[in-house]
């Protein structure tokens, strides 16, 4: 007979019998099933070795000492350092999701002028010509570093160099006048404080270096009935630093300096502080009218203030009354207050909204995204992230998170100088180039940041003050060489200064400053990165834990 | 000896900052995607806010860390799980979800009396080059499945590993810190192995004040809170001994009313 | 009938040859390493007598299961012989500073957690019980790759019955239960995966 399809079908039903009986079925599905999860575009994280390496988060000029971990490379992972003598090992939310950053879809990763794609070529012909017709004004948002050096050294020849400051810095600003001493130099010993009156400022969301105040807070308040540090927030809706705090009042928005005057009047006319300060004009009446308090409150509130010493009080931003209600509370250049917390600072040019005549202006990539110079200039900005529509003619890419070696000066309301050493940790993703390496490289003549950080390294050394802080303090005069200095603070110590080593304060108020409008309650903070990390987002979209566009 | 992983969290020291829930994010390689929201977000750790219940200047409001509670007894999700994707682990009593045994059906999340189960409505995504940013001491999941907190298990292990290289049977509690334990600024979260009398958090745990959240239903979660603050207590316990919902309306023992105009 | 039979037992024969021997055949691959690499010749000439030497456990417990080039580089910094093998080492990977890209054996699914630590030091298990005699061979094993799953050969093991294998032929997850269930160690999901 012939092969028929029957014979075909029969064949076939031999086979799957066979098939059945062999590795074929069972290895296929075991295959499929694995192959099913290699495909190329699931995302998995890096194969190898995990290493822990130590820097700064340079995000905003707090510069809170980070633990790294990093594999493949890349950062995975951070965390805070516990022996830092200003974070304590606490950061603020943002920091664990900033590993993250340098890939952020916008990240900025070409120079863009007026919009359109350009090249670093043509920003560098048309700065280097715009150099040489006219006034360059160099405006930095985290002095102090070795690179501000850089910036401060071109624009001596070239123009001027100011600086931004931060709402913290801002609210010591009063005592430049009355002391002398720059606002830089100048930090709050909250160690040793025992009441702190906070004039609307997020001492426990984010304010100053976000660990050291919360930490401390945590040890002496948190819970407790009758802490060793009262919070007294003075703030009109309830934050977090206001439901946690000892005592919450509540006024109305605008009235902080009237408070604060009316405050210092019952210190002084109920003696209930032993410093002689300058009278404030106001009544407690207008006070209270201003406030919608009752008078007999604002008594209370005093009194409570002045319970347990020592005192300081905190203002959001520049404030004139409140500064000089530390004056009266006794806090300059006393222990739990206001303190010189270095000698060598020097008094800075601000940029605010006139900068003056000039031809060009340039924006370091620590200046914050929303300051915009009211300037006809062309405006060169560096930036790492792109924050929106932008006044600025030139967006420069410059290094992002980890990507460029810089050093750490002091956090702006700390009480004790301090000095540390952030490496790059990673290498750049795009074609970035910082402000000073920028600048420099129009002027030979000017040592480079890296040449800078080395100097201070020696310099530190010689002066054999302070210890330098990793697991041990260990004092600087005990340190081998300046070599050897420079490597313990580029693996994470930190030189801490003794406190309050600026020597005294000597504080010249005769009145008390003019009863102004308040400071506005304008969110501009220190935040300089436009964009914030990936996952931040779940606090304000995944939760109900924070609402967008309130800081709260 | 085996170990029972818990915590105590102290609700007087959280500000409700989220670093915890960044933290944990990171951690656990969760993406942030843009088209997530509170219901549909995946947020192991998540921080809620509560009230007293109170109207202005004597309104309060408190931070609830919510993360799986690793119910010790009668657990929920393992009793519904069809797949056995989740088991109580005997040596650790960690409740271990396995995503990629998952299928998505989502009873668990039903049964889970917490509210700390998530599902992953979408794929996992991040912006592009990101993937060098994600920990590979947590294996990525696909969409379909759900997850949740973990307890580190990435950190256990390898708290585990040194341990083993140092020829030592225990875990060192010093190397097995989780993510939202070593973020956490204030010291908020506390973590400890509570069948161990000499850890302070298995002590800790029988101190005044120290409460669990629904402790009627009987699931013997290991995460415990803590509060001075009696409003923050009776928020634990929504129905009162009438069988009726018992309303925070008391002051915090703090507050004294200022007087307004 | 007996035609039926008869066509029955021939399809049931040709899926046999097919599934017994074509299949496996067309199933793997060969790959070539890098380089003809020879554990007897480093144990014998060059005094390295201990899989520890190069395989190294950190005391953090973590295992490099593949020697980084630093420490191929450490005596390979320059040829020390004439083979060609290591002509290769030093002028396509020391020299120019790329990691020699050794395909794995036990490569793992990557939600796939295994301690060497825990299972070399604690159990005390040696080298050879799962990783066989490799350590004293002199040639580089052949490396086969399944075309469907991407892993190596030894995963599922040279067997494809899986039945009568030499210990350390196979490395599933099957195969590690089967261990742990002789042993009386039990672990949890967990324990094994990320």
């Amino acid at each position: 007979m012939k092969f028929s399809r029957r014979d075909l079908l029969v064949w076939g039903a031999g086979a799957a019998a066979g098939l059945a009986v062999t590795p074929v079925p069972w290895k296929l599905l075991d295959d499929t099933a694995k192959w099913s999860q290699n495909w190329g575009w699931i995302p998995q994280p890096a194969r190898g070795p995990v290493e822990v390496k130590q820097s700064a988060c340079t995000l905003c000029p707090n510069g809170c000492g980070v633990r790294v971990r990093m594999a493949g490379g890349w950062p995975v992972g951070v965390a805070g350092v516990a022996t830092h003598p200003v974070t304590y090992g606490a950061l603020c939310p943002l920091a664990f999701g900033a590993h993250q950053l340098n890939w952020h879809p916008e990240r900025l990763k070409v120079v863009r002028h007026r919009g359109a794609v350009a090249s670093w070529e043509d920003a560098r012909s048309v700065f280097a010509k715009a150099c040489g017709s006219g006034r360059v004004v160099v405006i930095d948002g985290y002095p102090g570093r070795a690179a501000s050096q850089v910036l401060s050294n071109f624009a001596e020849k070239h123009g001027e160099y100011r600086v931004v400051r931060g709402a913290e810095t801002r609210a010591l600003s009063p005592f430049e006048e009355w002391t002398g001493v720059p606002a830089a130099a100048l930090g709050y010993d909250l160690e040793n404080a025992r009441t702190v009156v906070s004039f609307g400022a997020p001492l426990l969301d984010g304010w100053g270096a976000p660990g050291r105040f919360t930490r401390l807070w945590a040890e002496k308040a948190a819970g407790q009935d009758d802490p060793q540090l009262r919070v007294i927030q003075i703030e009109p809706s309830l934050s977090r630093t206001a439901t946690n705090a000892y005592q919450w009042i509540s006024t109305r928005p605008g009235s902080e300096s009237a408070l604060a005057s009316g405050i210092a009047r019952v210190l002084l006319e109920e003696k209930l502080v032993t410093a002689r300060g300058p009278m404030p004009e106001l009544t407690l009446e207008y006070a209270a009218s201003q406030t919608e308090l009752k008078t007999d409150a604002i008594r209370e509130l005093a009194r409570t203030i002045a319970a347990q010493g020592p005192v300081v009080a905190i203002a959001r931003d520049e404030n004139p009354a409140v500064a000089a209600l530390n004056v009266v509370l006794g806090a300059i250049g006393n222990r739990g207050g206001i303190v010189r917390r270095s000698s060598s600072a020097t008094s800075q040019l601000i940029a605010d909204a006139s900068i003056g005549a000039a031809r060009v202006v340039v924006l370091d990539s620590s200046v914050p995204w929303n300051f915009e110079p009211a300037t006809d200039a062309e405006v060169f900005r560096f930036a790492a992230w792109n924050g929106g529509p932008t006044k600025s003619d030139w967006l420069l890419p410059a290094p992002g998170f980890l990507e460029e070696l810089t050093d750490v000066p002091s956090a702006p309301t700390s009480g004790v100088e301090t000095y540390g050493i952030a490496p790059a940790l990673t290498k750049a993703l795009h074609k970035t180039q910082s402000c000073a390496e920028f600048l420099a490289s129009f002027d030979s003549s000017l040592d480079s940041a890296e040449k800078i950080v080395h100097g201070r390294c020696t310099e530190l050394f010689r002066a054999r003050r302070g210890t330098i802080q990793s697991h041990d303090a260990v004092a600087v005069a005990k340190i081998e060489s300046a070599q050897k200095a420079e490597e313990q603070l580029t693996s994470g110590a930190v030189w801490i200064g003794e406190p309050a080593s600026g020597g005294s304060i000597r504080c010249a108020l005769k009145q008390w400053p003019a009863a102004d409008a308040s400071s506005p309650l304008e969110l501009s903070g220190s935040w300089p990165a436009a964009v914030m990390p990936a996952l931040a987002t779940k606090l304000y979209q995944e939760s109900g834990l924070r609402e967008s566009g309130r800081n709260a | 000896m085996s170990a029972r992983y818990g915590m105590v969290i102290d609700l007087d020291r959280c500000t409700g900052c989220g670093s915890c829930m960044v933290a944990c994010g990171a951690e656990n390689n969760v993406p942030a995607l843009p088209q997530a929201t509170a219901r549909t977000g995946l947020t192991p750790m998540l921080v809620r806010r509560v009230s007293n219940g109170l109207d202005g200047n004597l309104r309060r409001e408190a931070f609830i860390p919510i993360l799986c509670m690793q119910c010790e007894h009668e657990t929920p999700c393992v009793h519904v799980c069809p797949q056995q994707a989740v088991e109580v682990d005997k040596a650790t009593g960690i409740v271990m979800q396995m995503p990629q045994r998952c299928l998505g059906c989502r009873y668990c999340m039903t049964a889970c009396p917490y509210h700390a189960r998530y599902f992953n409505w979408w794929d996992p995504a991040w912006p592009a080059g990101m993937e060098k940013s994600l920990n590979p001491g947590v294996a990525s999941r696909m969409r379909g499945v759900v997850e949740k907190c973990n307890l580190c298990h990435g950190r256990l292990h390898g708290a585990q590993e040194k341990a083993a290289a140092a020829g030592k049977r225990e875990v060192d509690l010093a190397d097995y810190v989780p993510a939202c334990v070593e973020a956490c600024p204030t010291g908020a979260i506390r973590f400890g192995n509570l069948a161990d009398q000499n850890d302070p958090v298995a002590q800790e745990i029988h101190s005044r004040n120290t409460f669990r959240l629904l402790e009627k239903i009987g699931t013997e979660p290991k995460i415990y809170y803590k509060s001075n603050q009696a409003w923050v207590r009776k928020m634990a316990e929504p129905i009162g001994e009438s069988g009726s919902p018992v309303r925070a309306t008391e002051n915090s023992q703090r507050i004294s009313e200022v007087q307004h105009v | 009938m007996r035609r039926y039979a008869v066509m029955f037992g021939l399809g049931f024969v040709v899926a046999l040859i097919a599934g017994w021997v074509a299949f496996p055949h067309a199933l793997y691959v060969k790959k070539a390493q890098p380089l003809e690499f020879r554990h007897k010749t480093h144990a014998e000439k060059s005094g390295v007598a201990e899989c520890s030497e190069c395989h190294v456990l950190h005391d953090d417990g973590t295992f490099a299961g593949l020697p980084a080039m630093e420490k191929c580089a450490s005596c390979h910094s320059d040829k020390l012989g004439e083979s060609k093998a290591e002509a290769t080492l030093v002028d396509t990977y020391i020299k120019p500073g790329h990691e020699t890209p050794w395909l794995v054996y036990a490569q793992q699914p990557a939600n796939v957690w295994f301690s060497h630590a825990i299972h070399v030091k604690r159990a005390g298990l040696k080298c050879e019980n799962c990783h066989g005699q490799y350590g004293k061979s002199d040639q580089v094993k052949v490396y086969e790759v399944n075309r469907i799953s991407g892993y190596s050969r030894d995963v599922w093991g040279h067997s494809m019955s899986r039945l009568r294998r030499a210990p350390g032929d196979g490395m599933k997850m099957l195969d590690c239960e089967g261990c742990h269930r002789a042993r009386h160690v039990e672990v949890g999901c967990l324990g094994c995966h990320k």
